[in-house]
């Protein structure tokens, strides 16, 4: 990382700090503040907004983990986070145990699941293991939708039980702000601690090649489940957080679409780096409202296109970003984040 | 007896056309490494494009079908220029995703223009006949699709080991580079494979379309053949087409004897059994990795 002119690094302490410089350690509390004061001044609209991308974002986190850092393909995500939300909704539904003490569950009952279907990785990769993943993604609706409908609420939807700690019921839209607020936060350093450690290093190597990883002493079999565990675990922990949040929760919120949404979300921006997930959760969502926002006046514009002309073009755009940003800019909107900093830092003297 | 019999058949006829489509796959993975996952959305695509030719403006089927097999050529062969070729050497994870690209865009594209037409089905037009050989009853669409399907597969093998273009399809299959130097143009045979892919995903998609309704749930189909492919192993023609029968059988048999839900899963949990014992497929390469 460059600093700015100026600022140099003479002890170890100071080489691995997150936030280096006074203006850097300003800024983050000063974006945390504004957060904290974000429901005063917003409509309801953004606030919905804001916590649906907040979740996305600790799922996506669990993502990168697992397919940026550790290299290990996975498009069965979205199935992550329907084992964590069933889990924890039908066990507080089914036992009475506090919803809230059952969210972590879910998302270490998605973390189990996570390592069941990552076996395959040991023995394939690439293509092979994202179809395995896929795998996963049918396999776990299935297991929602047919064995056992009376318990899990088939097709149709479960009603997940209030998220209540002590006598304090979680119900309004700000209520829950204040709690995802603080699990993104949490989630997010989790994430950047976690690939700075030992364990993030050895998934690098692994990404990079894994059969140099082993001949230096890292354990595959290990890290490999492990790197799905902990993906999974944040997917499990994001899911079973809309669970709590949507009240109402169907196979239909978890499909394919939405597993190969949150890799793209990933791919725009930025795969392995901490800002990537949030960069790419609020560019796609926002792209994505741009275009609900734009499809009435198309519609009326040219009105002999299909009556679901929103969900069309949502998809549309989608597809098109991925692959412009495959072409144009592989390494996600982080580089391009990187690229201002760095401009920032230099001007007037650019080069 | 009898019955188990019919569903064998049944299972075949299935797998058979799972089969096409998983060679569709193989062919582009040959051609370019490019793992193709938008094969089910051509599929779903390719049988909308036939539909809206035969269906919608009422041509004659057998124009209209090479009218569609034509578009959907072009298209497929459009796809090398864009967005393939400018990701030459990007790696794996941004390829899959590229196709994934794709797929989502068809998706859309689909629903755009044709969501407004429901439960629609291509016209009837092979008599609804029953043939009995050996005492077991046979429709006449299965019979059709079976040999329309056989009839493809010669082809293809037919043109791939007896033409010249077959011959620089092969070459480079074997090696970019080696087929290059050798006078080949590589990013012409690798966009003849996309073309044949679609023309094939779009055979399919009528196959499939004509027997149980045009939706958007034909792109599930050809995920299933994706898993086909993989079962076989992704270097043989040979084996997608195994690979198709034995998920086509293993489906249609759970989807009597156990349930309509299980049926769904079944392709993968035959997928990931394979893959996880042998994980190259049953006819696939043994890769020998080195740092």
């Amino acid at each position: 990382m460059r600093l700015p002119s100026g600022v140099f690094n003479v002890s170890y302490m100071q080489d691995m700090m997150v936030f280096r410089t006074r203006n850097h350690r300003l800024g983050i509390a000063g974006l945390l503040l504004a957060l904290l004061a974000f429901p005063a001044v917003s409509s309801h609209y953004f606030l919905v907004l804001f916590n649906t991308v907040a979740i996305t974002v600790i799922s996506l986190q669990g993502l990168n983990i697992l397919a940026g850092y550790c290299g290990q393909i996975s498009i069965g995500h979205s199935a992550f986070m329907a084992v964590g939300a069933y889990s924890s909704a039908l066990l507080a539904g089914h036992t009475g145990i506090p919803l809230w003490f059952c969210m972590p569950l879910g998302g270490l009952a998605a973390g189990l699941a996570g390592i069941l279907f990552g076996l395959p990785s040991l023995k394939v990769k690439e293509f092979y293991l994202a179809l395995t993943t896929i795998a996963a993604q049918f396999i776990v609706i299935y297991l929602i939708k047919t064995p056992f409908p009376e318990i899990t609420g088939g097709a149709i939807a479960l009603h997940v039980p209030p998220l209540a700690v002590g006598g304090f019921i979680f119900d309004s839209e700000v209520q829950f702000f204040y709690l995802i607020l603080p699990a993104v936060v949490l989630s997010t350093f989790l994430a950047k601690s976690l690939t700075r450690s030992h364990v993030g290093r050895a998934f690098v190597a692994i990404r990079d090649n894994d059969i140099a990883a082993e001949a230096m002493g890292i354990n595959l079999y290990r890290y490999k489940l492990l790197a799905f565990f902990i993906g999974c675990f944040f997917a499990g922990a994001a899911g079973a957080l809309w669970a709590a949040y949507v009240k109402v929760i169907s196979p239909d919120d978890f499909t394919l679409m939405n597993s190969i949404w949150l890799m793209g979300m990933l791919i725009v921006g930025g795969l392995g780096s901490t800002l990537g997930p949030i960069f790419g959760a609020i560019f796609i969502k926002a792209l994505n409202e741009l275009v609900v926002l734009a499809s009435p006046v198309l519609s009326a514009a040219v009105p002999q296109i299909g009556g679901q002309i929103s969900a069309a073009l949502v998809e549309m755009v989608f597809g098109l970003t991925i692959i412009f940003f495959l072409i144009y800019e592989p390494r996600g909107l982080v580089h391009r984040w990187e690229i201002l900093k760095e401009s920032y830092r230099l001007w007037p003297f650019s080069y | 007896m009898i019955n188990l019999v019919q569903l064998l058949a049944t299972g075949v006829s299935v797998g058979l056309v799972y089969g096409l489509v998983a060679v569709g796959f193989v062919l582009i993975y040959k051609g370019s490494r490019i793992f193709n996952f938008a094969q089910g959305e051509m599929v779903m695509a390719g049988a909308f494009l036939t539909w809206t030719f035969i269906g919608l403006l009422k041509l004659p089927i057998i124009p209209g079908l090479l009218l569609s097999f034509l578009l959907a050529g072009a298209v497929g062969y459009g796809f090398e220029r864009f967005p393939f070729r400018p990701m030459i050497g990007q790696p794996i994870l941004a390829i899959i995703m590229a196709t994934m690209g794709i797929a989502v865009f068809l998706h859309g594209l689909s629903i755009l223009l044709w969501a407004n037409y429901i439960g629609i089905q291509f016209p009837r037009f092979v008599p609804e006949k029953m043939f009995y050989p050996l005492g077991i009853p046979f429709s006449s669409v299965t019979v059709g699709s079976l040999v329309l399907v056989l009839a493809l597969v010669v082809v293809f093998s037919l043109f791939f080991y007896f033409t010249r273009t077959g011959l620089h399809m092969r070459a480079a299959a074997e090696s970019h580079q080696l087929a290059q130097s050798m006078g080949i143009r590589v990013t012409r045979v690798v966009a003849l494979s996309w073309a044949i892919a679609a023309v094939v995903s779009t055979v399919a998609g009528f196959l499939f379309g004509y027997t149980r309704g045009i939706d958007t749930g034909l792109a599930n189909l050809g995920l299933v053949a994706i898993a086909a492919a993989l079962v076989g192993g992704l270097e043989s023609f040979k084996g997608a087409l195994m690979g198709g029968l034995i998920i086509g059988v293993a489906e249609t048999l759970t989807g009597f004897y156990v349930g309509r839900g299980l049926k769904e899963v079944v392709p993968y949990l035959v997928m990931v059994a394979v893959v996880y014992y042998k994980p190259y497929g049953l006819f696939g390469l043994k890769r020998i990795e080195r740092v």
